[in-house]
């Protein structure tokens, strides 16, 4: 396992050398100028040149570009992301509290989604054909071309305007509530995004979980453990869904941490102060360095599912450690 | 053998001509037990499953007719981009604004008012009538609906309407005034010291006014009465002068014409327009006589007793440019941007605006005796006594918040979107091929290369990264060519999984027997790969492009509606959406956001359907028998 680690890892490296060069690219692309940005706006003309200047040397941007791109791996590995223009603070800080809001988002999302997709998927394996497999077939049919937003907006629509059970959008207010009230708010405010978030990404998951099943269920070894009069649910969860586990559990990782990057448009419409309506409000007011760091830890997530996955991916297919 | 030597695509198109026969035609010949058994070419098993399967019809049904709706429509109904009208925002969905009752045409039509959305007519015998759309105006709590008409109005022998954009007063033979509509200026309900001047039996209603944010009151003891939003009570103040003198008056928003007892005009109002700069020196100090008034919004048109026309105001549609006419004007009339004029023959000349069909007069409308007109629509009624209506018809989807049409921008919005669409699905799917098939034929360091390359791609966000480059190129480029920026940063972006695909299968297949079966027969290696290998390919590819056509139209949808998409005036089926981002829109004006998604899901549900049925046709598992 150890050596399989190892072998992953250095595959991800080149892998993530080139995304910092991509985004360093795009960093160097965007418009604005950096160091303008950085400098106060009631400088004299003369002493504005002068800090200009001083801003400019002090940014490294004189030196070369390779020189550039390793001054700049070298702050991000201190943790120096730069300024955020939109917040008037470090990137850093002013990234922390939607992160937190983005990560008990997807908590809830993805408990749901583990709750619903896998029984949901083995049911219609099982019922192959039946009302039920049809029923989700469709069901999932119909939210693969539902844009997000939309279902965002009808159930804003439905449960914020018409009935008014639940908030719009926004977030609780800390400042005034407390104790059981701030969780109730947090309940509340978290509904709708998460029924949203949790929709659209079942669709696949569902349909993922039936096709793994239908495969395991195809195997000569069911059919064995069938003839040998085993017990139904003892043939499709302990000798079925085992190894339909491989290929599922691969791809609900990846989704899990796609989450982080596809809720931007479902926070922004419910106002939902995580990274994913901070990266879009940072795009708005332009502040470059946010979006950069955004984008850097959006990639970071991934390269880190495609290493999570691969780690699982070898800790339930034993063939994996063979070879 | 002839078929076997046919191209992929040929196959691939007459499967469709295929489809269409058995869709519409029905096989005459019986089918014998044992040629059902006979072994069929794997297309014709995949065409066979397609037909078969309802779904798929439907979706291919449903995705021709929103193609055609789209392409065809939008060579049919023009979009002029940069067209707003401001006083048209909102309107819901209704397409019957010109759609008086009939049984107008038997009765003696004496006057016709329109708002932004609705008209309304008496007849001589003082019967009230109303059509039209419900106006755009809510207000919470608040019954602001046109439709509400006092019953007092049907009742009693009304002599005098007059309608705002959103409001409409009535009066009746008593001077009793009777107001409803939008009333967030208060201009449907008539102040306490102005009843008190008409409760004397000595002066009575001479003419009613409105616009969107006030009505007046013209007295016949020459005195002049305002009242609505703060705004226009500041603007229209008449002078002690004036006041107690005036017999006529026309009005557009923000300035009024008043004609005096002794001939002259006088104007109130806003200082700064045309409208009350521009007054001719005759008409001001009383040369001319005049018989009849009209005013749009920003012009004054007047009608002299010796049938000359005198016009004055803004260039704005040429309002200020007099039309040629033969014979004499014996009446006329005005719209928000229109003027109207009748001729002695009966005929109408119209001019100003012309984007809501304003000067296209129905056919037999050659006849005219009376003219009626407000807002956008206009009445006439020929000798016969017979209605004839033209003008704004309404908005079978509603209007936007600029006030244009939404079905002409749902059609316009829906050749982009699906152009869009496809040319980034194009774009994804011919990298992929190249990639796919470069890193599946050579393997080696260049599989290697391409796939870490692919690894990199799939490392990126799409989303995230999308927007941020959206930001950068859009900021490079001009308006119309941001368009082309998306279709190639959603086609760059999208090419890894199928690549991936493409090579796996390509490393699958050529593992096969019949490849060796081919190789030990003889045939060259580049055969083996274009006949032998590609198109079993081939067949996951098309599901892969009919799919992903699908998922690139929503993440078009989804970045427009962002705002980092297909950006305004040009429409595309998600930037339409983007008005949903307010809360008011979402709550009232319902159309603006739900009609434009509906489009975008049901395109995407067409497409995925065919998609999943390709996917089913062609899994070889689902042909065991």
């Amino acid at each position: 396992m150890g050596k399989y680690l190892v072998k992953r890892i250095i595959i991800l490296i080149p892998v993530i050398i080139c995304i910092s060069i991509i985004l360093f690219g795009i960093s160097k692309a965007m418009p604005g100028d950096p160091v303008r940005a950085m400098l106060p706006t009631t400088l004299k003309e003369e002493q504005y040149q002068a800090a200009y200047d001083a801003m400019y040397e002090r940014l490294g941007l004189d030196k070369s570009l390779p020189e550039q791109y390793v001054r700049w791996i070298g702050n991000l590995f201190l943790g120096e992301f730069g300024y955020s223009t939109m917040y008037n603070r470090p990137v850093k800080d002013a990234v922390a509290e939607p992160l937190k809001n983005t990560i008990i988002l997807n908590v809830f999302v993805n408990i749901f989604y583990l709750i619903i997709a896998i029984p949901l998927g083995i049911k219609c394996a099982t019922k192959r054909g039946g009302f039920f497999d049809n029923f989700w077939s469709v069901f999932s049919l119909v939210t693969y071309s539902l844009p997000s937003f939309f279902l965002a907006l009808s159930l804003i629509y439905i449960f914020g305007i018409k009935l008014g059970w639940l908030p719009m959008g926004g977030m609780p207010n800390t400042s005034i509530l407390a104790g059981t009230d701030l969780y109730l708010s947090w309940l509340k405010h978290l509904a709708l995004p998460v029924i949203t978030l949790t929709i659209i990404s079942i669709a696949g998951a569902i349909r993922y979980v039936k096709n793994a099943m239908i495969d395991a269920l195809s195997q000569d070894y069911i059919r064995t453990a069938r003839s040998k009069g085993l017990n139904t649910k003892v043939v499709v969860y302990s000798h079925a869904f085992r190894n339909a586990l491989i290929p599922v559990s691969t791809i609900i990782v990846g989704t899990l941490f796609s989450l982080f990057s596809g809720s931007a448009i479902t926070e922004t419409v419910f106002t939902y102060n995580g990274i994913g309506k901070l990266m879009v409000a940072a795009v708005n007011q332009r502040d470059t360095q946010m979006i950069i760091t955004m984008n850097l830890f959006f990639s970071i997530v991934s390269v880190a599912s495609v290493l999570v996955s691969d780690i699982i991916y070898g800790l339930v297919d034993p063939r994996v450690k063979l070879s | 053998m002839s078929k076997k030597n046919k191209s992929t695509f040929g196959k691939f198109m007459s499967s469709f001509g295929n489809m269409f026969k058995r869709l519409f035609v029905k096989d005459k010949v019986e089918k014998d037990l044992l040629a059902e058994e006979a072994i069929m070419t794997p297309a014709k098993v995949i065409l066979k499953n397609l037909v078969s399967n309802k779904l798929a019809v439907i979706g291919f049904i449903g995705f021709v007719a929103i193609f055609c709706f789209s392409f065809i429509g939008s060579q049919i109904k023009p979009l002029s981009l940069n067209y707003t009208e401001l006083t048209n925002a909102n309107l819901r969905p209704g397409r019957n604004y010109l759609k008086y009752p009939k049984e107008l045409d038997s009765k003696d039509v004496k006057e016709i008012v329109s708002g932004i959305s609705f008209s309304a007519a008496i007849t001589e015998d003082g019967k009230f009538y109303i059509w039209g759309t419900e106006s755009n105006r809510e207000l919470e709590n608040v019954s602001t609906k046109i439709f509400n008409v006092p019953a007092e109005v049907y009742e009693n022998k009304i002599v005098d309407i007059v309608a705002g954009g959103t409001h409409i007063l009535a009066i009746d033979e008593n001077d009793n005034v009777y107001g409803w509509g939008y009333y967030g200026n208060n201009q449907t309900i008539v102040p306490d010291n102005v009843k008190k001047v008409f409760e004397d039996p000595n002066v009575s209603i001479k003419k009613v006014l409105a616009a969107t944010q006030w009505t007046a009151i013209l007295g016949t003891n020459g005195e002049l009465y305002i009242w609505g939003s703060s705004q226009a009570q500041m603007n229209f103040l008449i002078s002690s002068k004036t006041q107690g003198r005036i017999v006529d008056v026309v009005a557009g928003d923000n300035n009024m014409a008043l004609l005096l007892d002794d001939g002259t005009m006088t104007m109130i109002g806003d200082r700064g327009t045309e409208f009350y700069l521009n007054i001719p020196e005759n008409v001001k100090n009383g040369e001319v006589k005049i018989k009849q008034m009209a005013a749009t919004n920003r012009n004054v048109l007047l009608l002299t007793e010796e049938g000359d026309l005198i016009l004055w105001g803004s260039a704005e549609n040429q309002l200020n440019v007099m039309p040629e006419y033969e014979g004499d004007i014996v009446a006329i009339a005005s719209g928000y941007k229109n003027f109207l004029a009748l001729q002695d023959n009966g005929e109408v000349v119209v001019w100003g605006s012309t984007e809501l069909g304003q000067n296209v007069l129905p056919e037999d409308a050659d006849d005219l005796t009376e003219i009626y007109g407000g807002y956008f629509q206009f009445y006439g009624e020929d000798s016969e006594g017979v209605l004839h209506a033209w003008g704004n018809k309404g908005y079978f989807f509603g209007s936007d918040h600029f006030g244009r049409d939404i079905y002409t921008r749902i059609i316009h919005g829906g050749r982009i979107s699906l152009t869009v669409g496809a040319i980034a699905m194009v774009i994804s799917t011919i990298i992929a091929i190249i990639v796919g098939l470069t890193a599946g034929y050579f393997g080696g360091w260049v599989d290697q290369a391409l796939m870490r390359l692919a690894d990199v791609f799939s490392a990126i966000p799409f989303f995230p990264i999308a927007v941020t480059l959206s930001f950068i190129m859009g900021n490079k480029v001009s308006q119309s060519n941001r368009l082309f920026i998306i279709m190639i940063i959603l086609g760059v972006l999208g090419w890894m999984g199928l690549a991936r695909l493409i090579r796996a299968q390509l490393l699958l297949e050529r593992e096969k027997d019949f490849v060796l079966a081919a190789r030990a027969l003889g045939v060259k290696q580049r055969n083996i790969m274009s006949k032998h290998i590609l198109p079993n390919v081939f067949n996951m590819v098309l599901v892969n492009i009919t799919l992903g056509y699908a998922s690139s139209l929503l993440t078009e949808a989804g970045l427009s509606f962002l705002g980092f998409g297909v950006s305004e005036p040009t429409p595309s089926w998600g930037n339409m959406l983007n008005a949903a981002e307010q809360a008011t829109v979402i709550e009232f004006y319902w159309w603006r956001w739900v009609i434009p998604a509906v489009f975008v899901i049901a395109a995407a549900l067409c497409i995925n359907l065919i998609g999943d049925a390709l996917r089913d046709a062609m899994d070889p598992k689902a042909n065991e028998r």
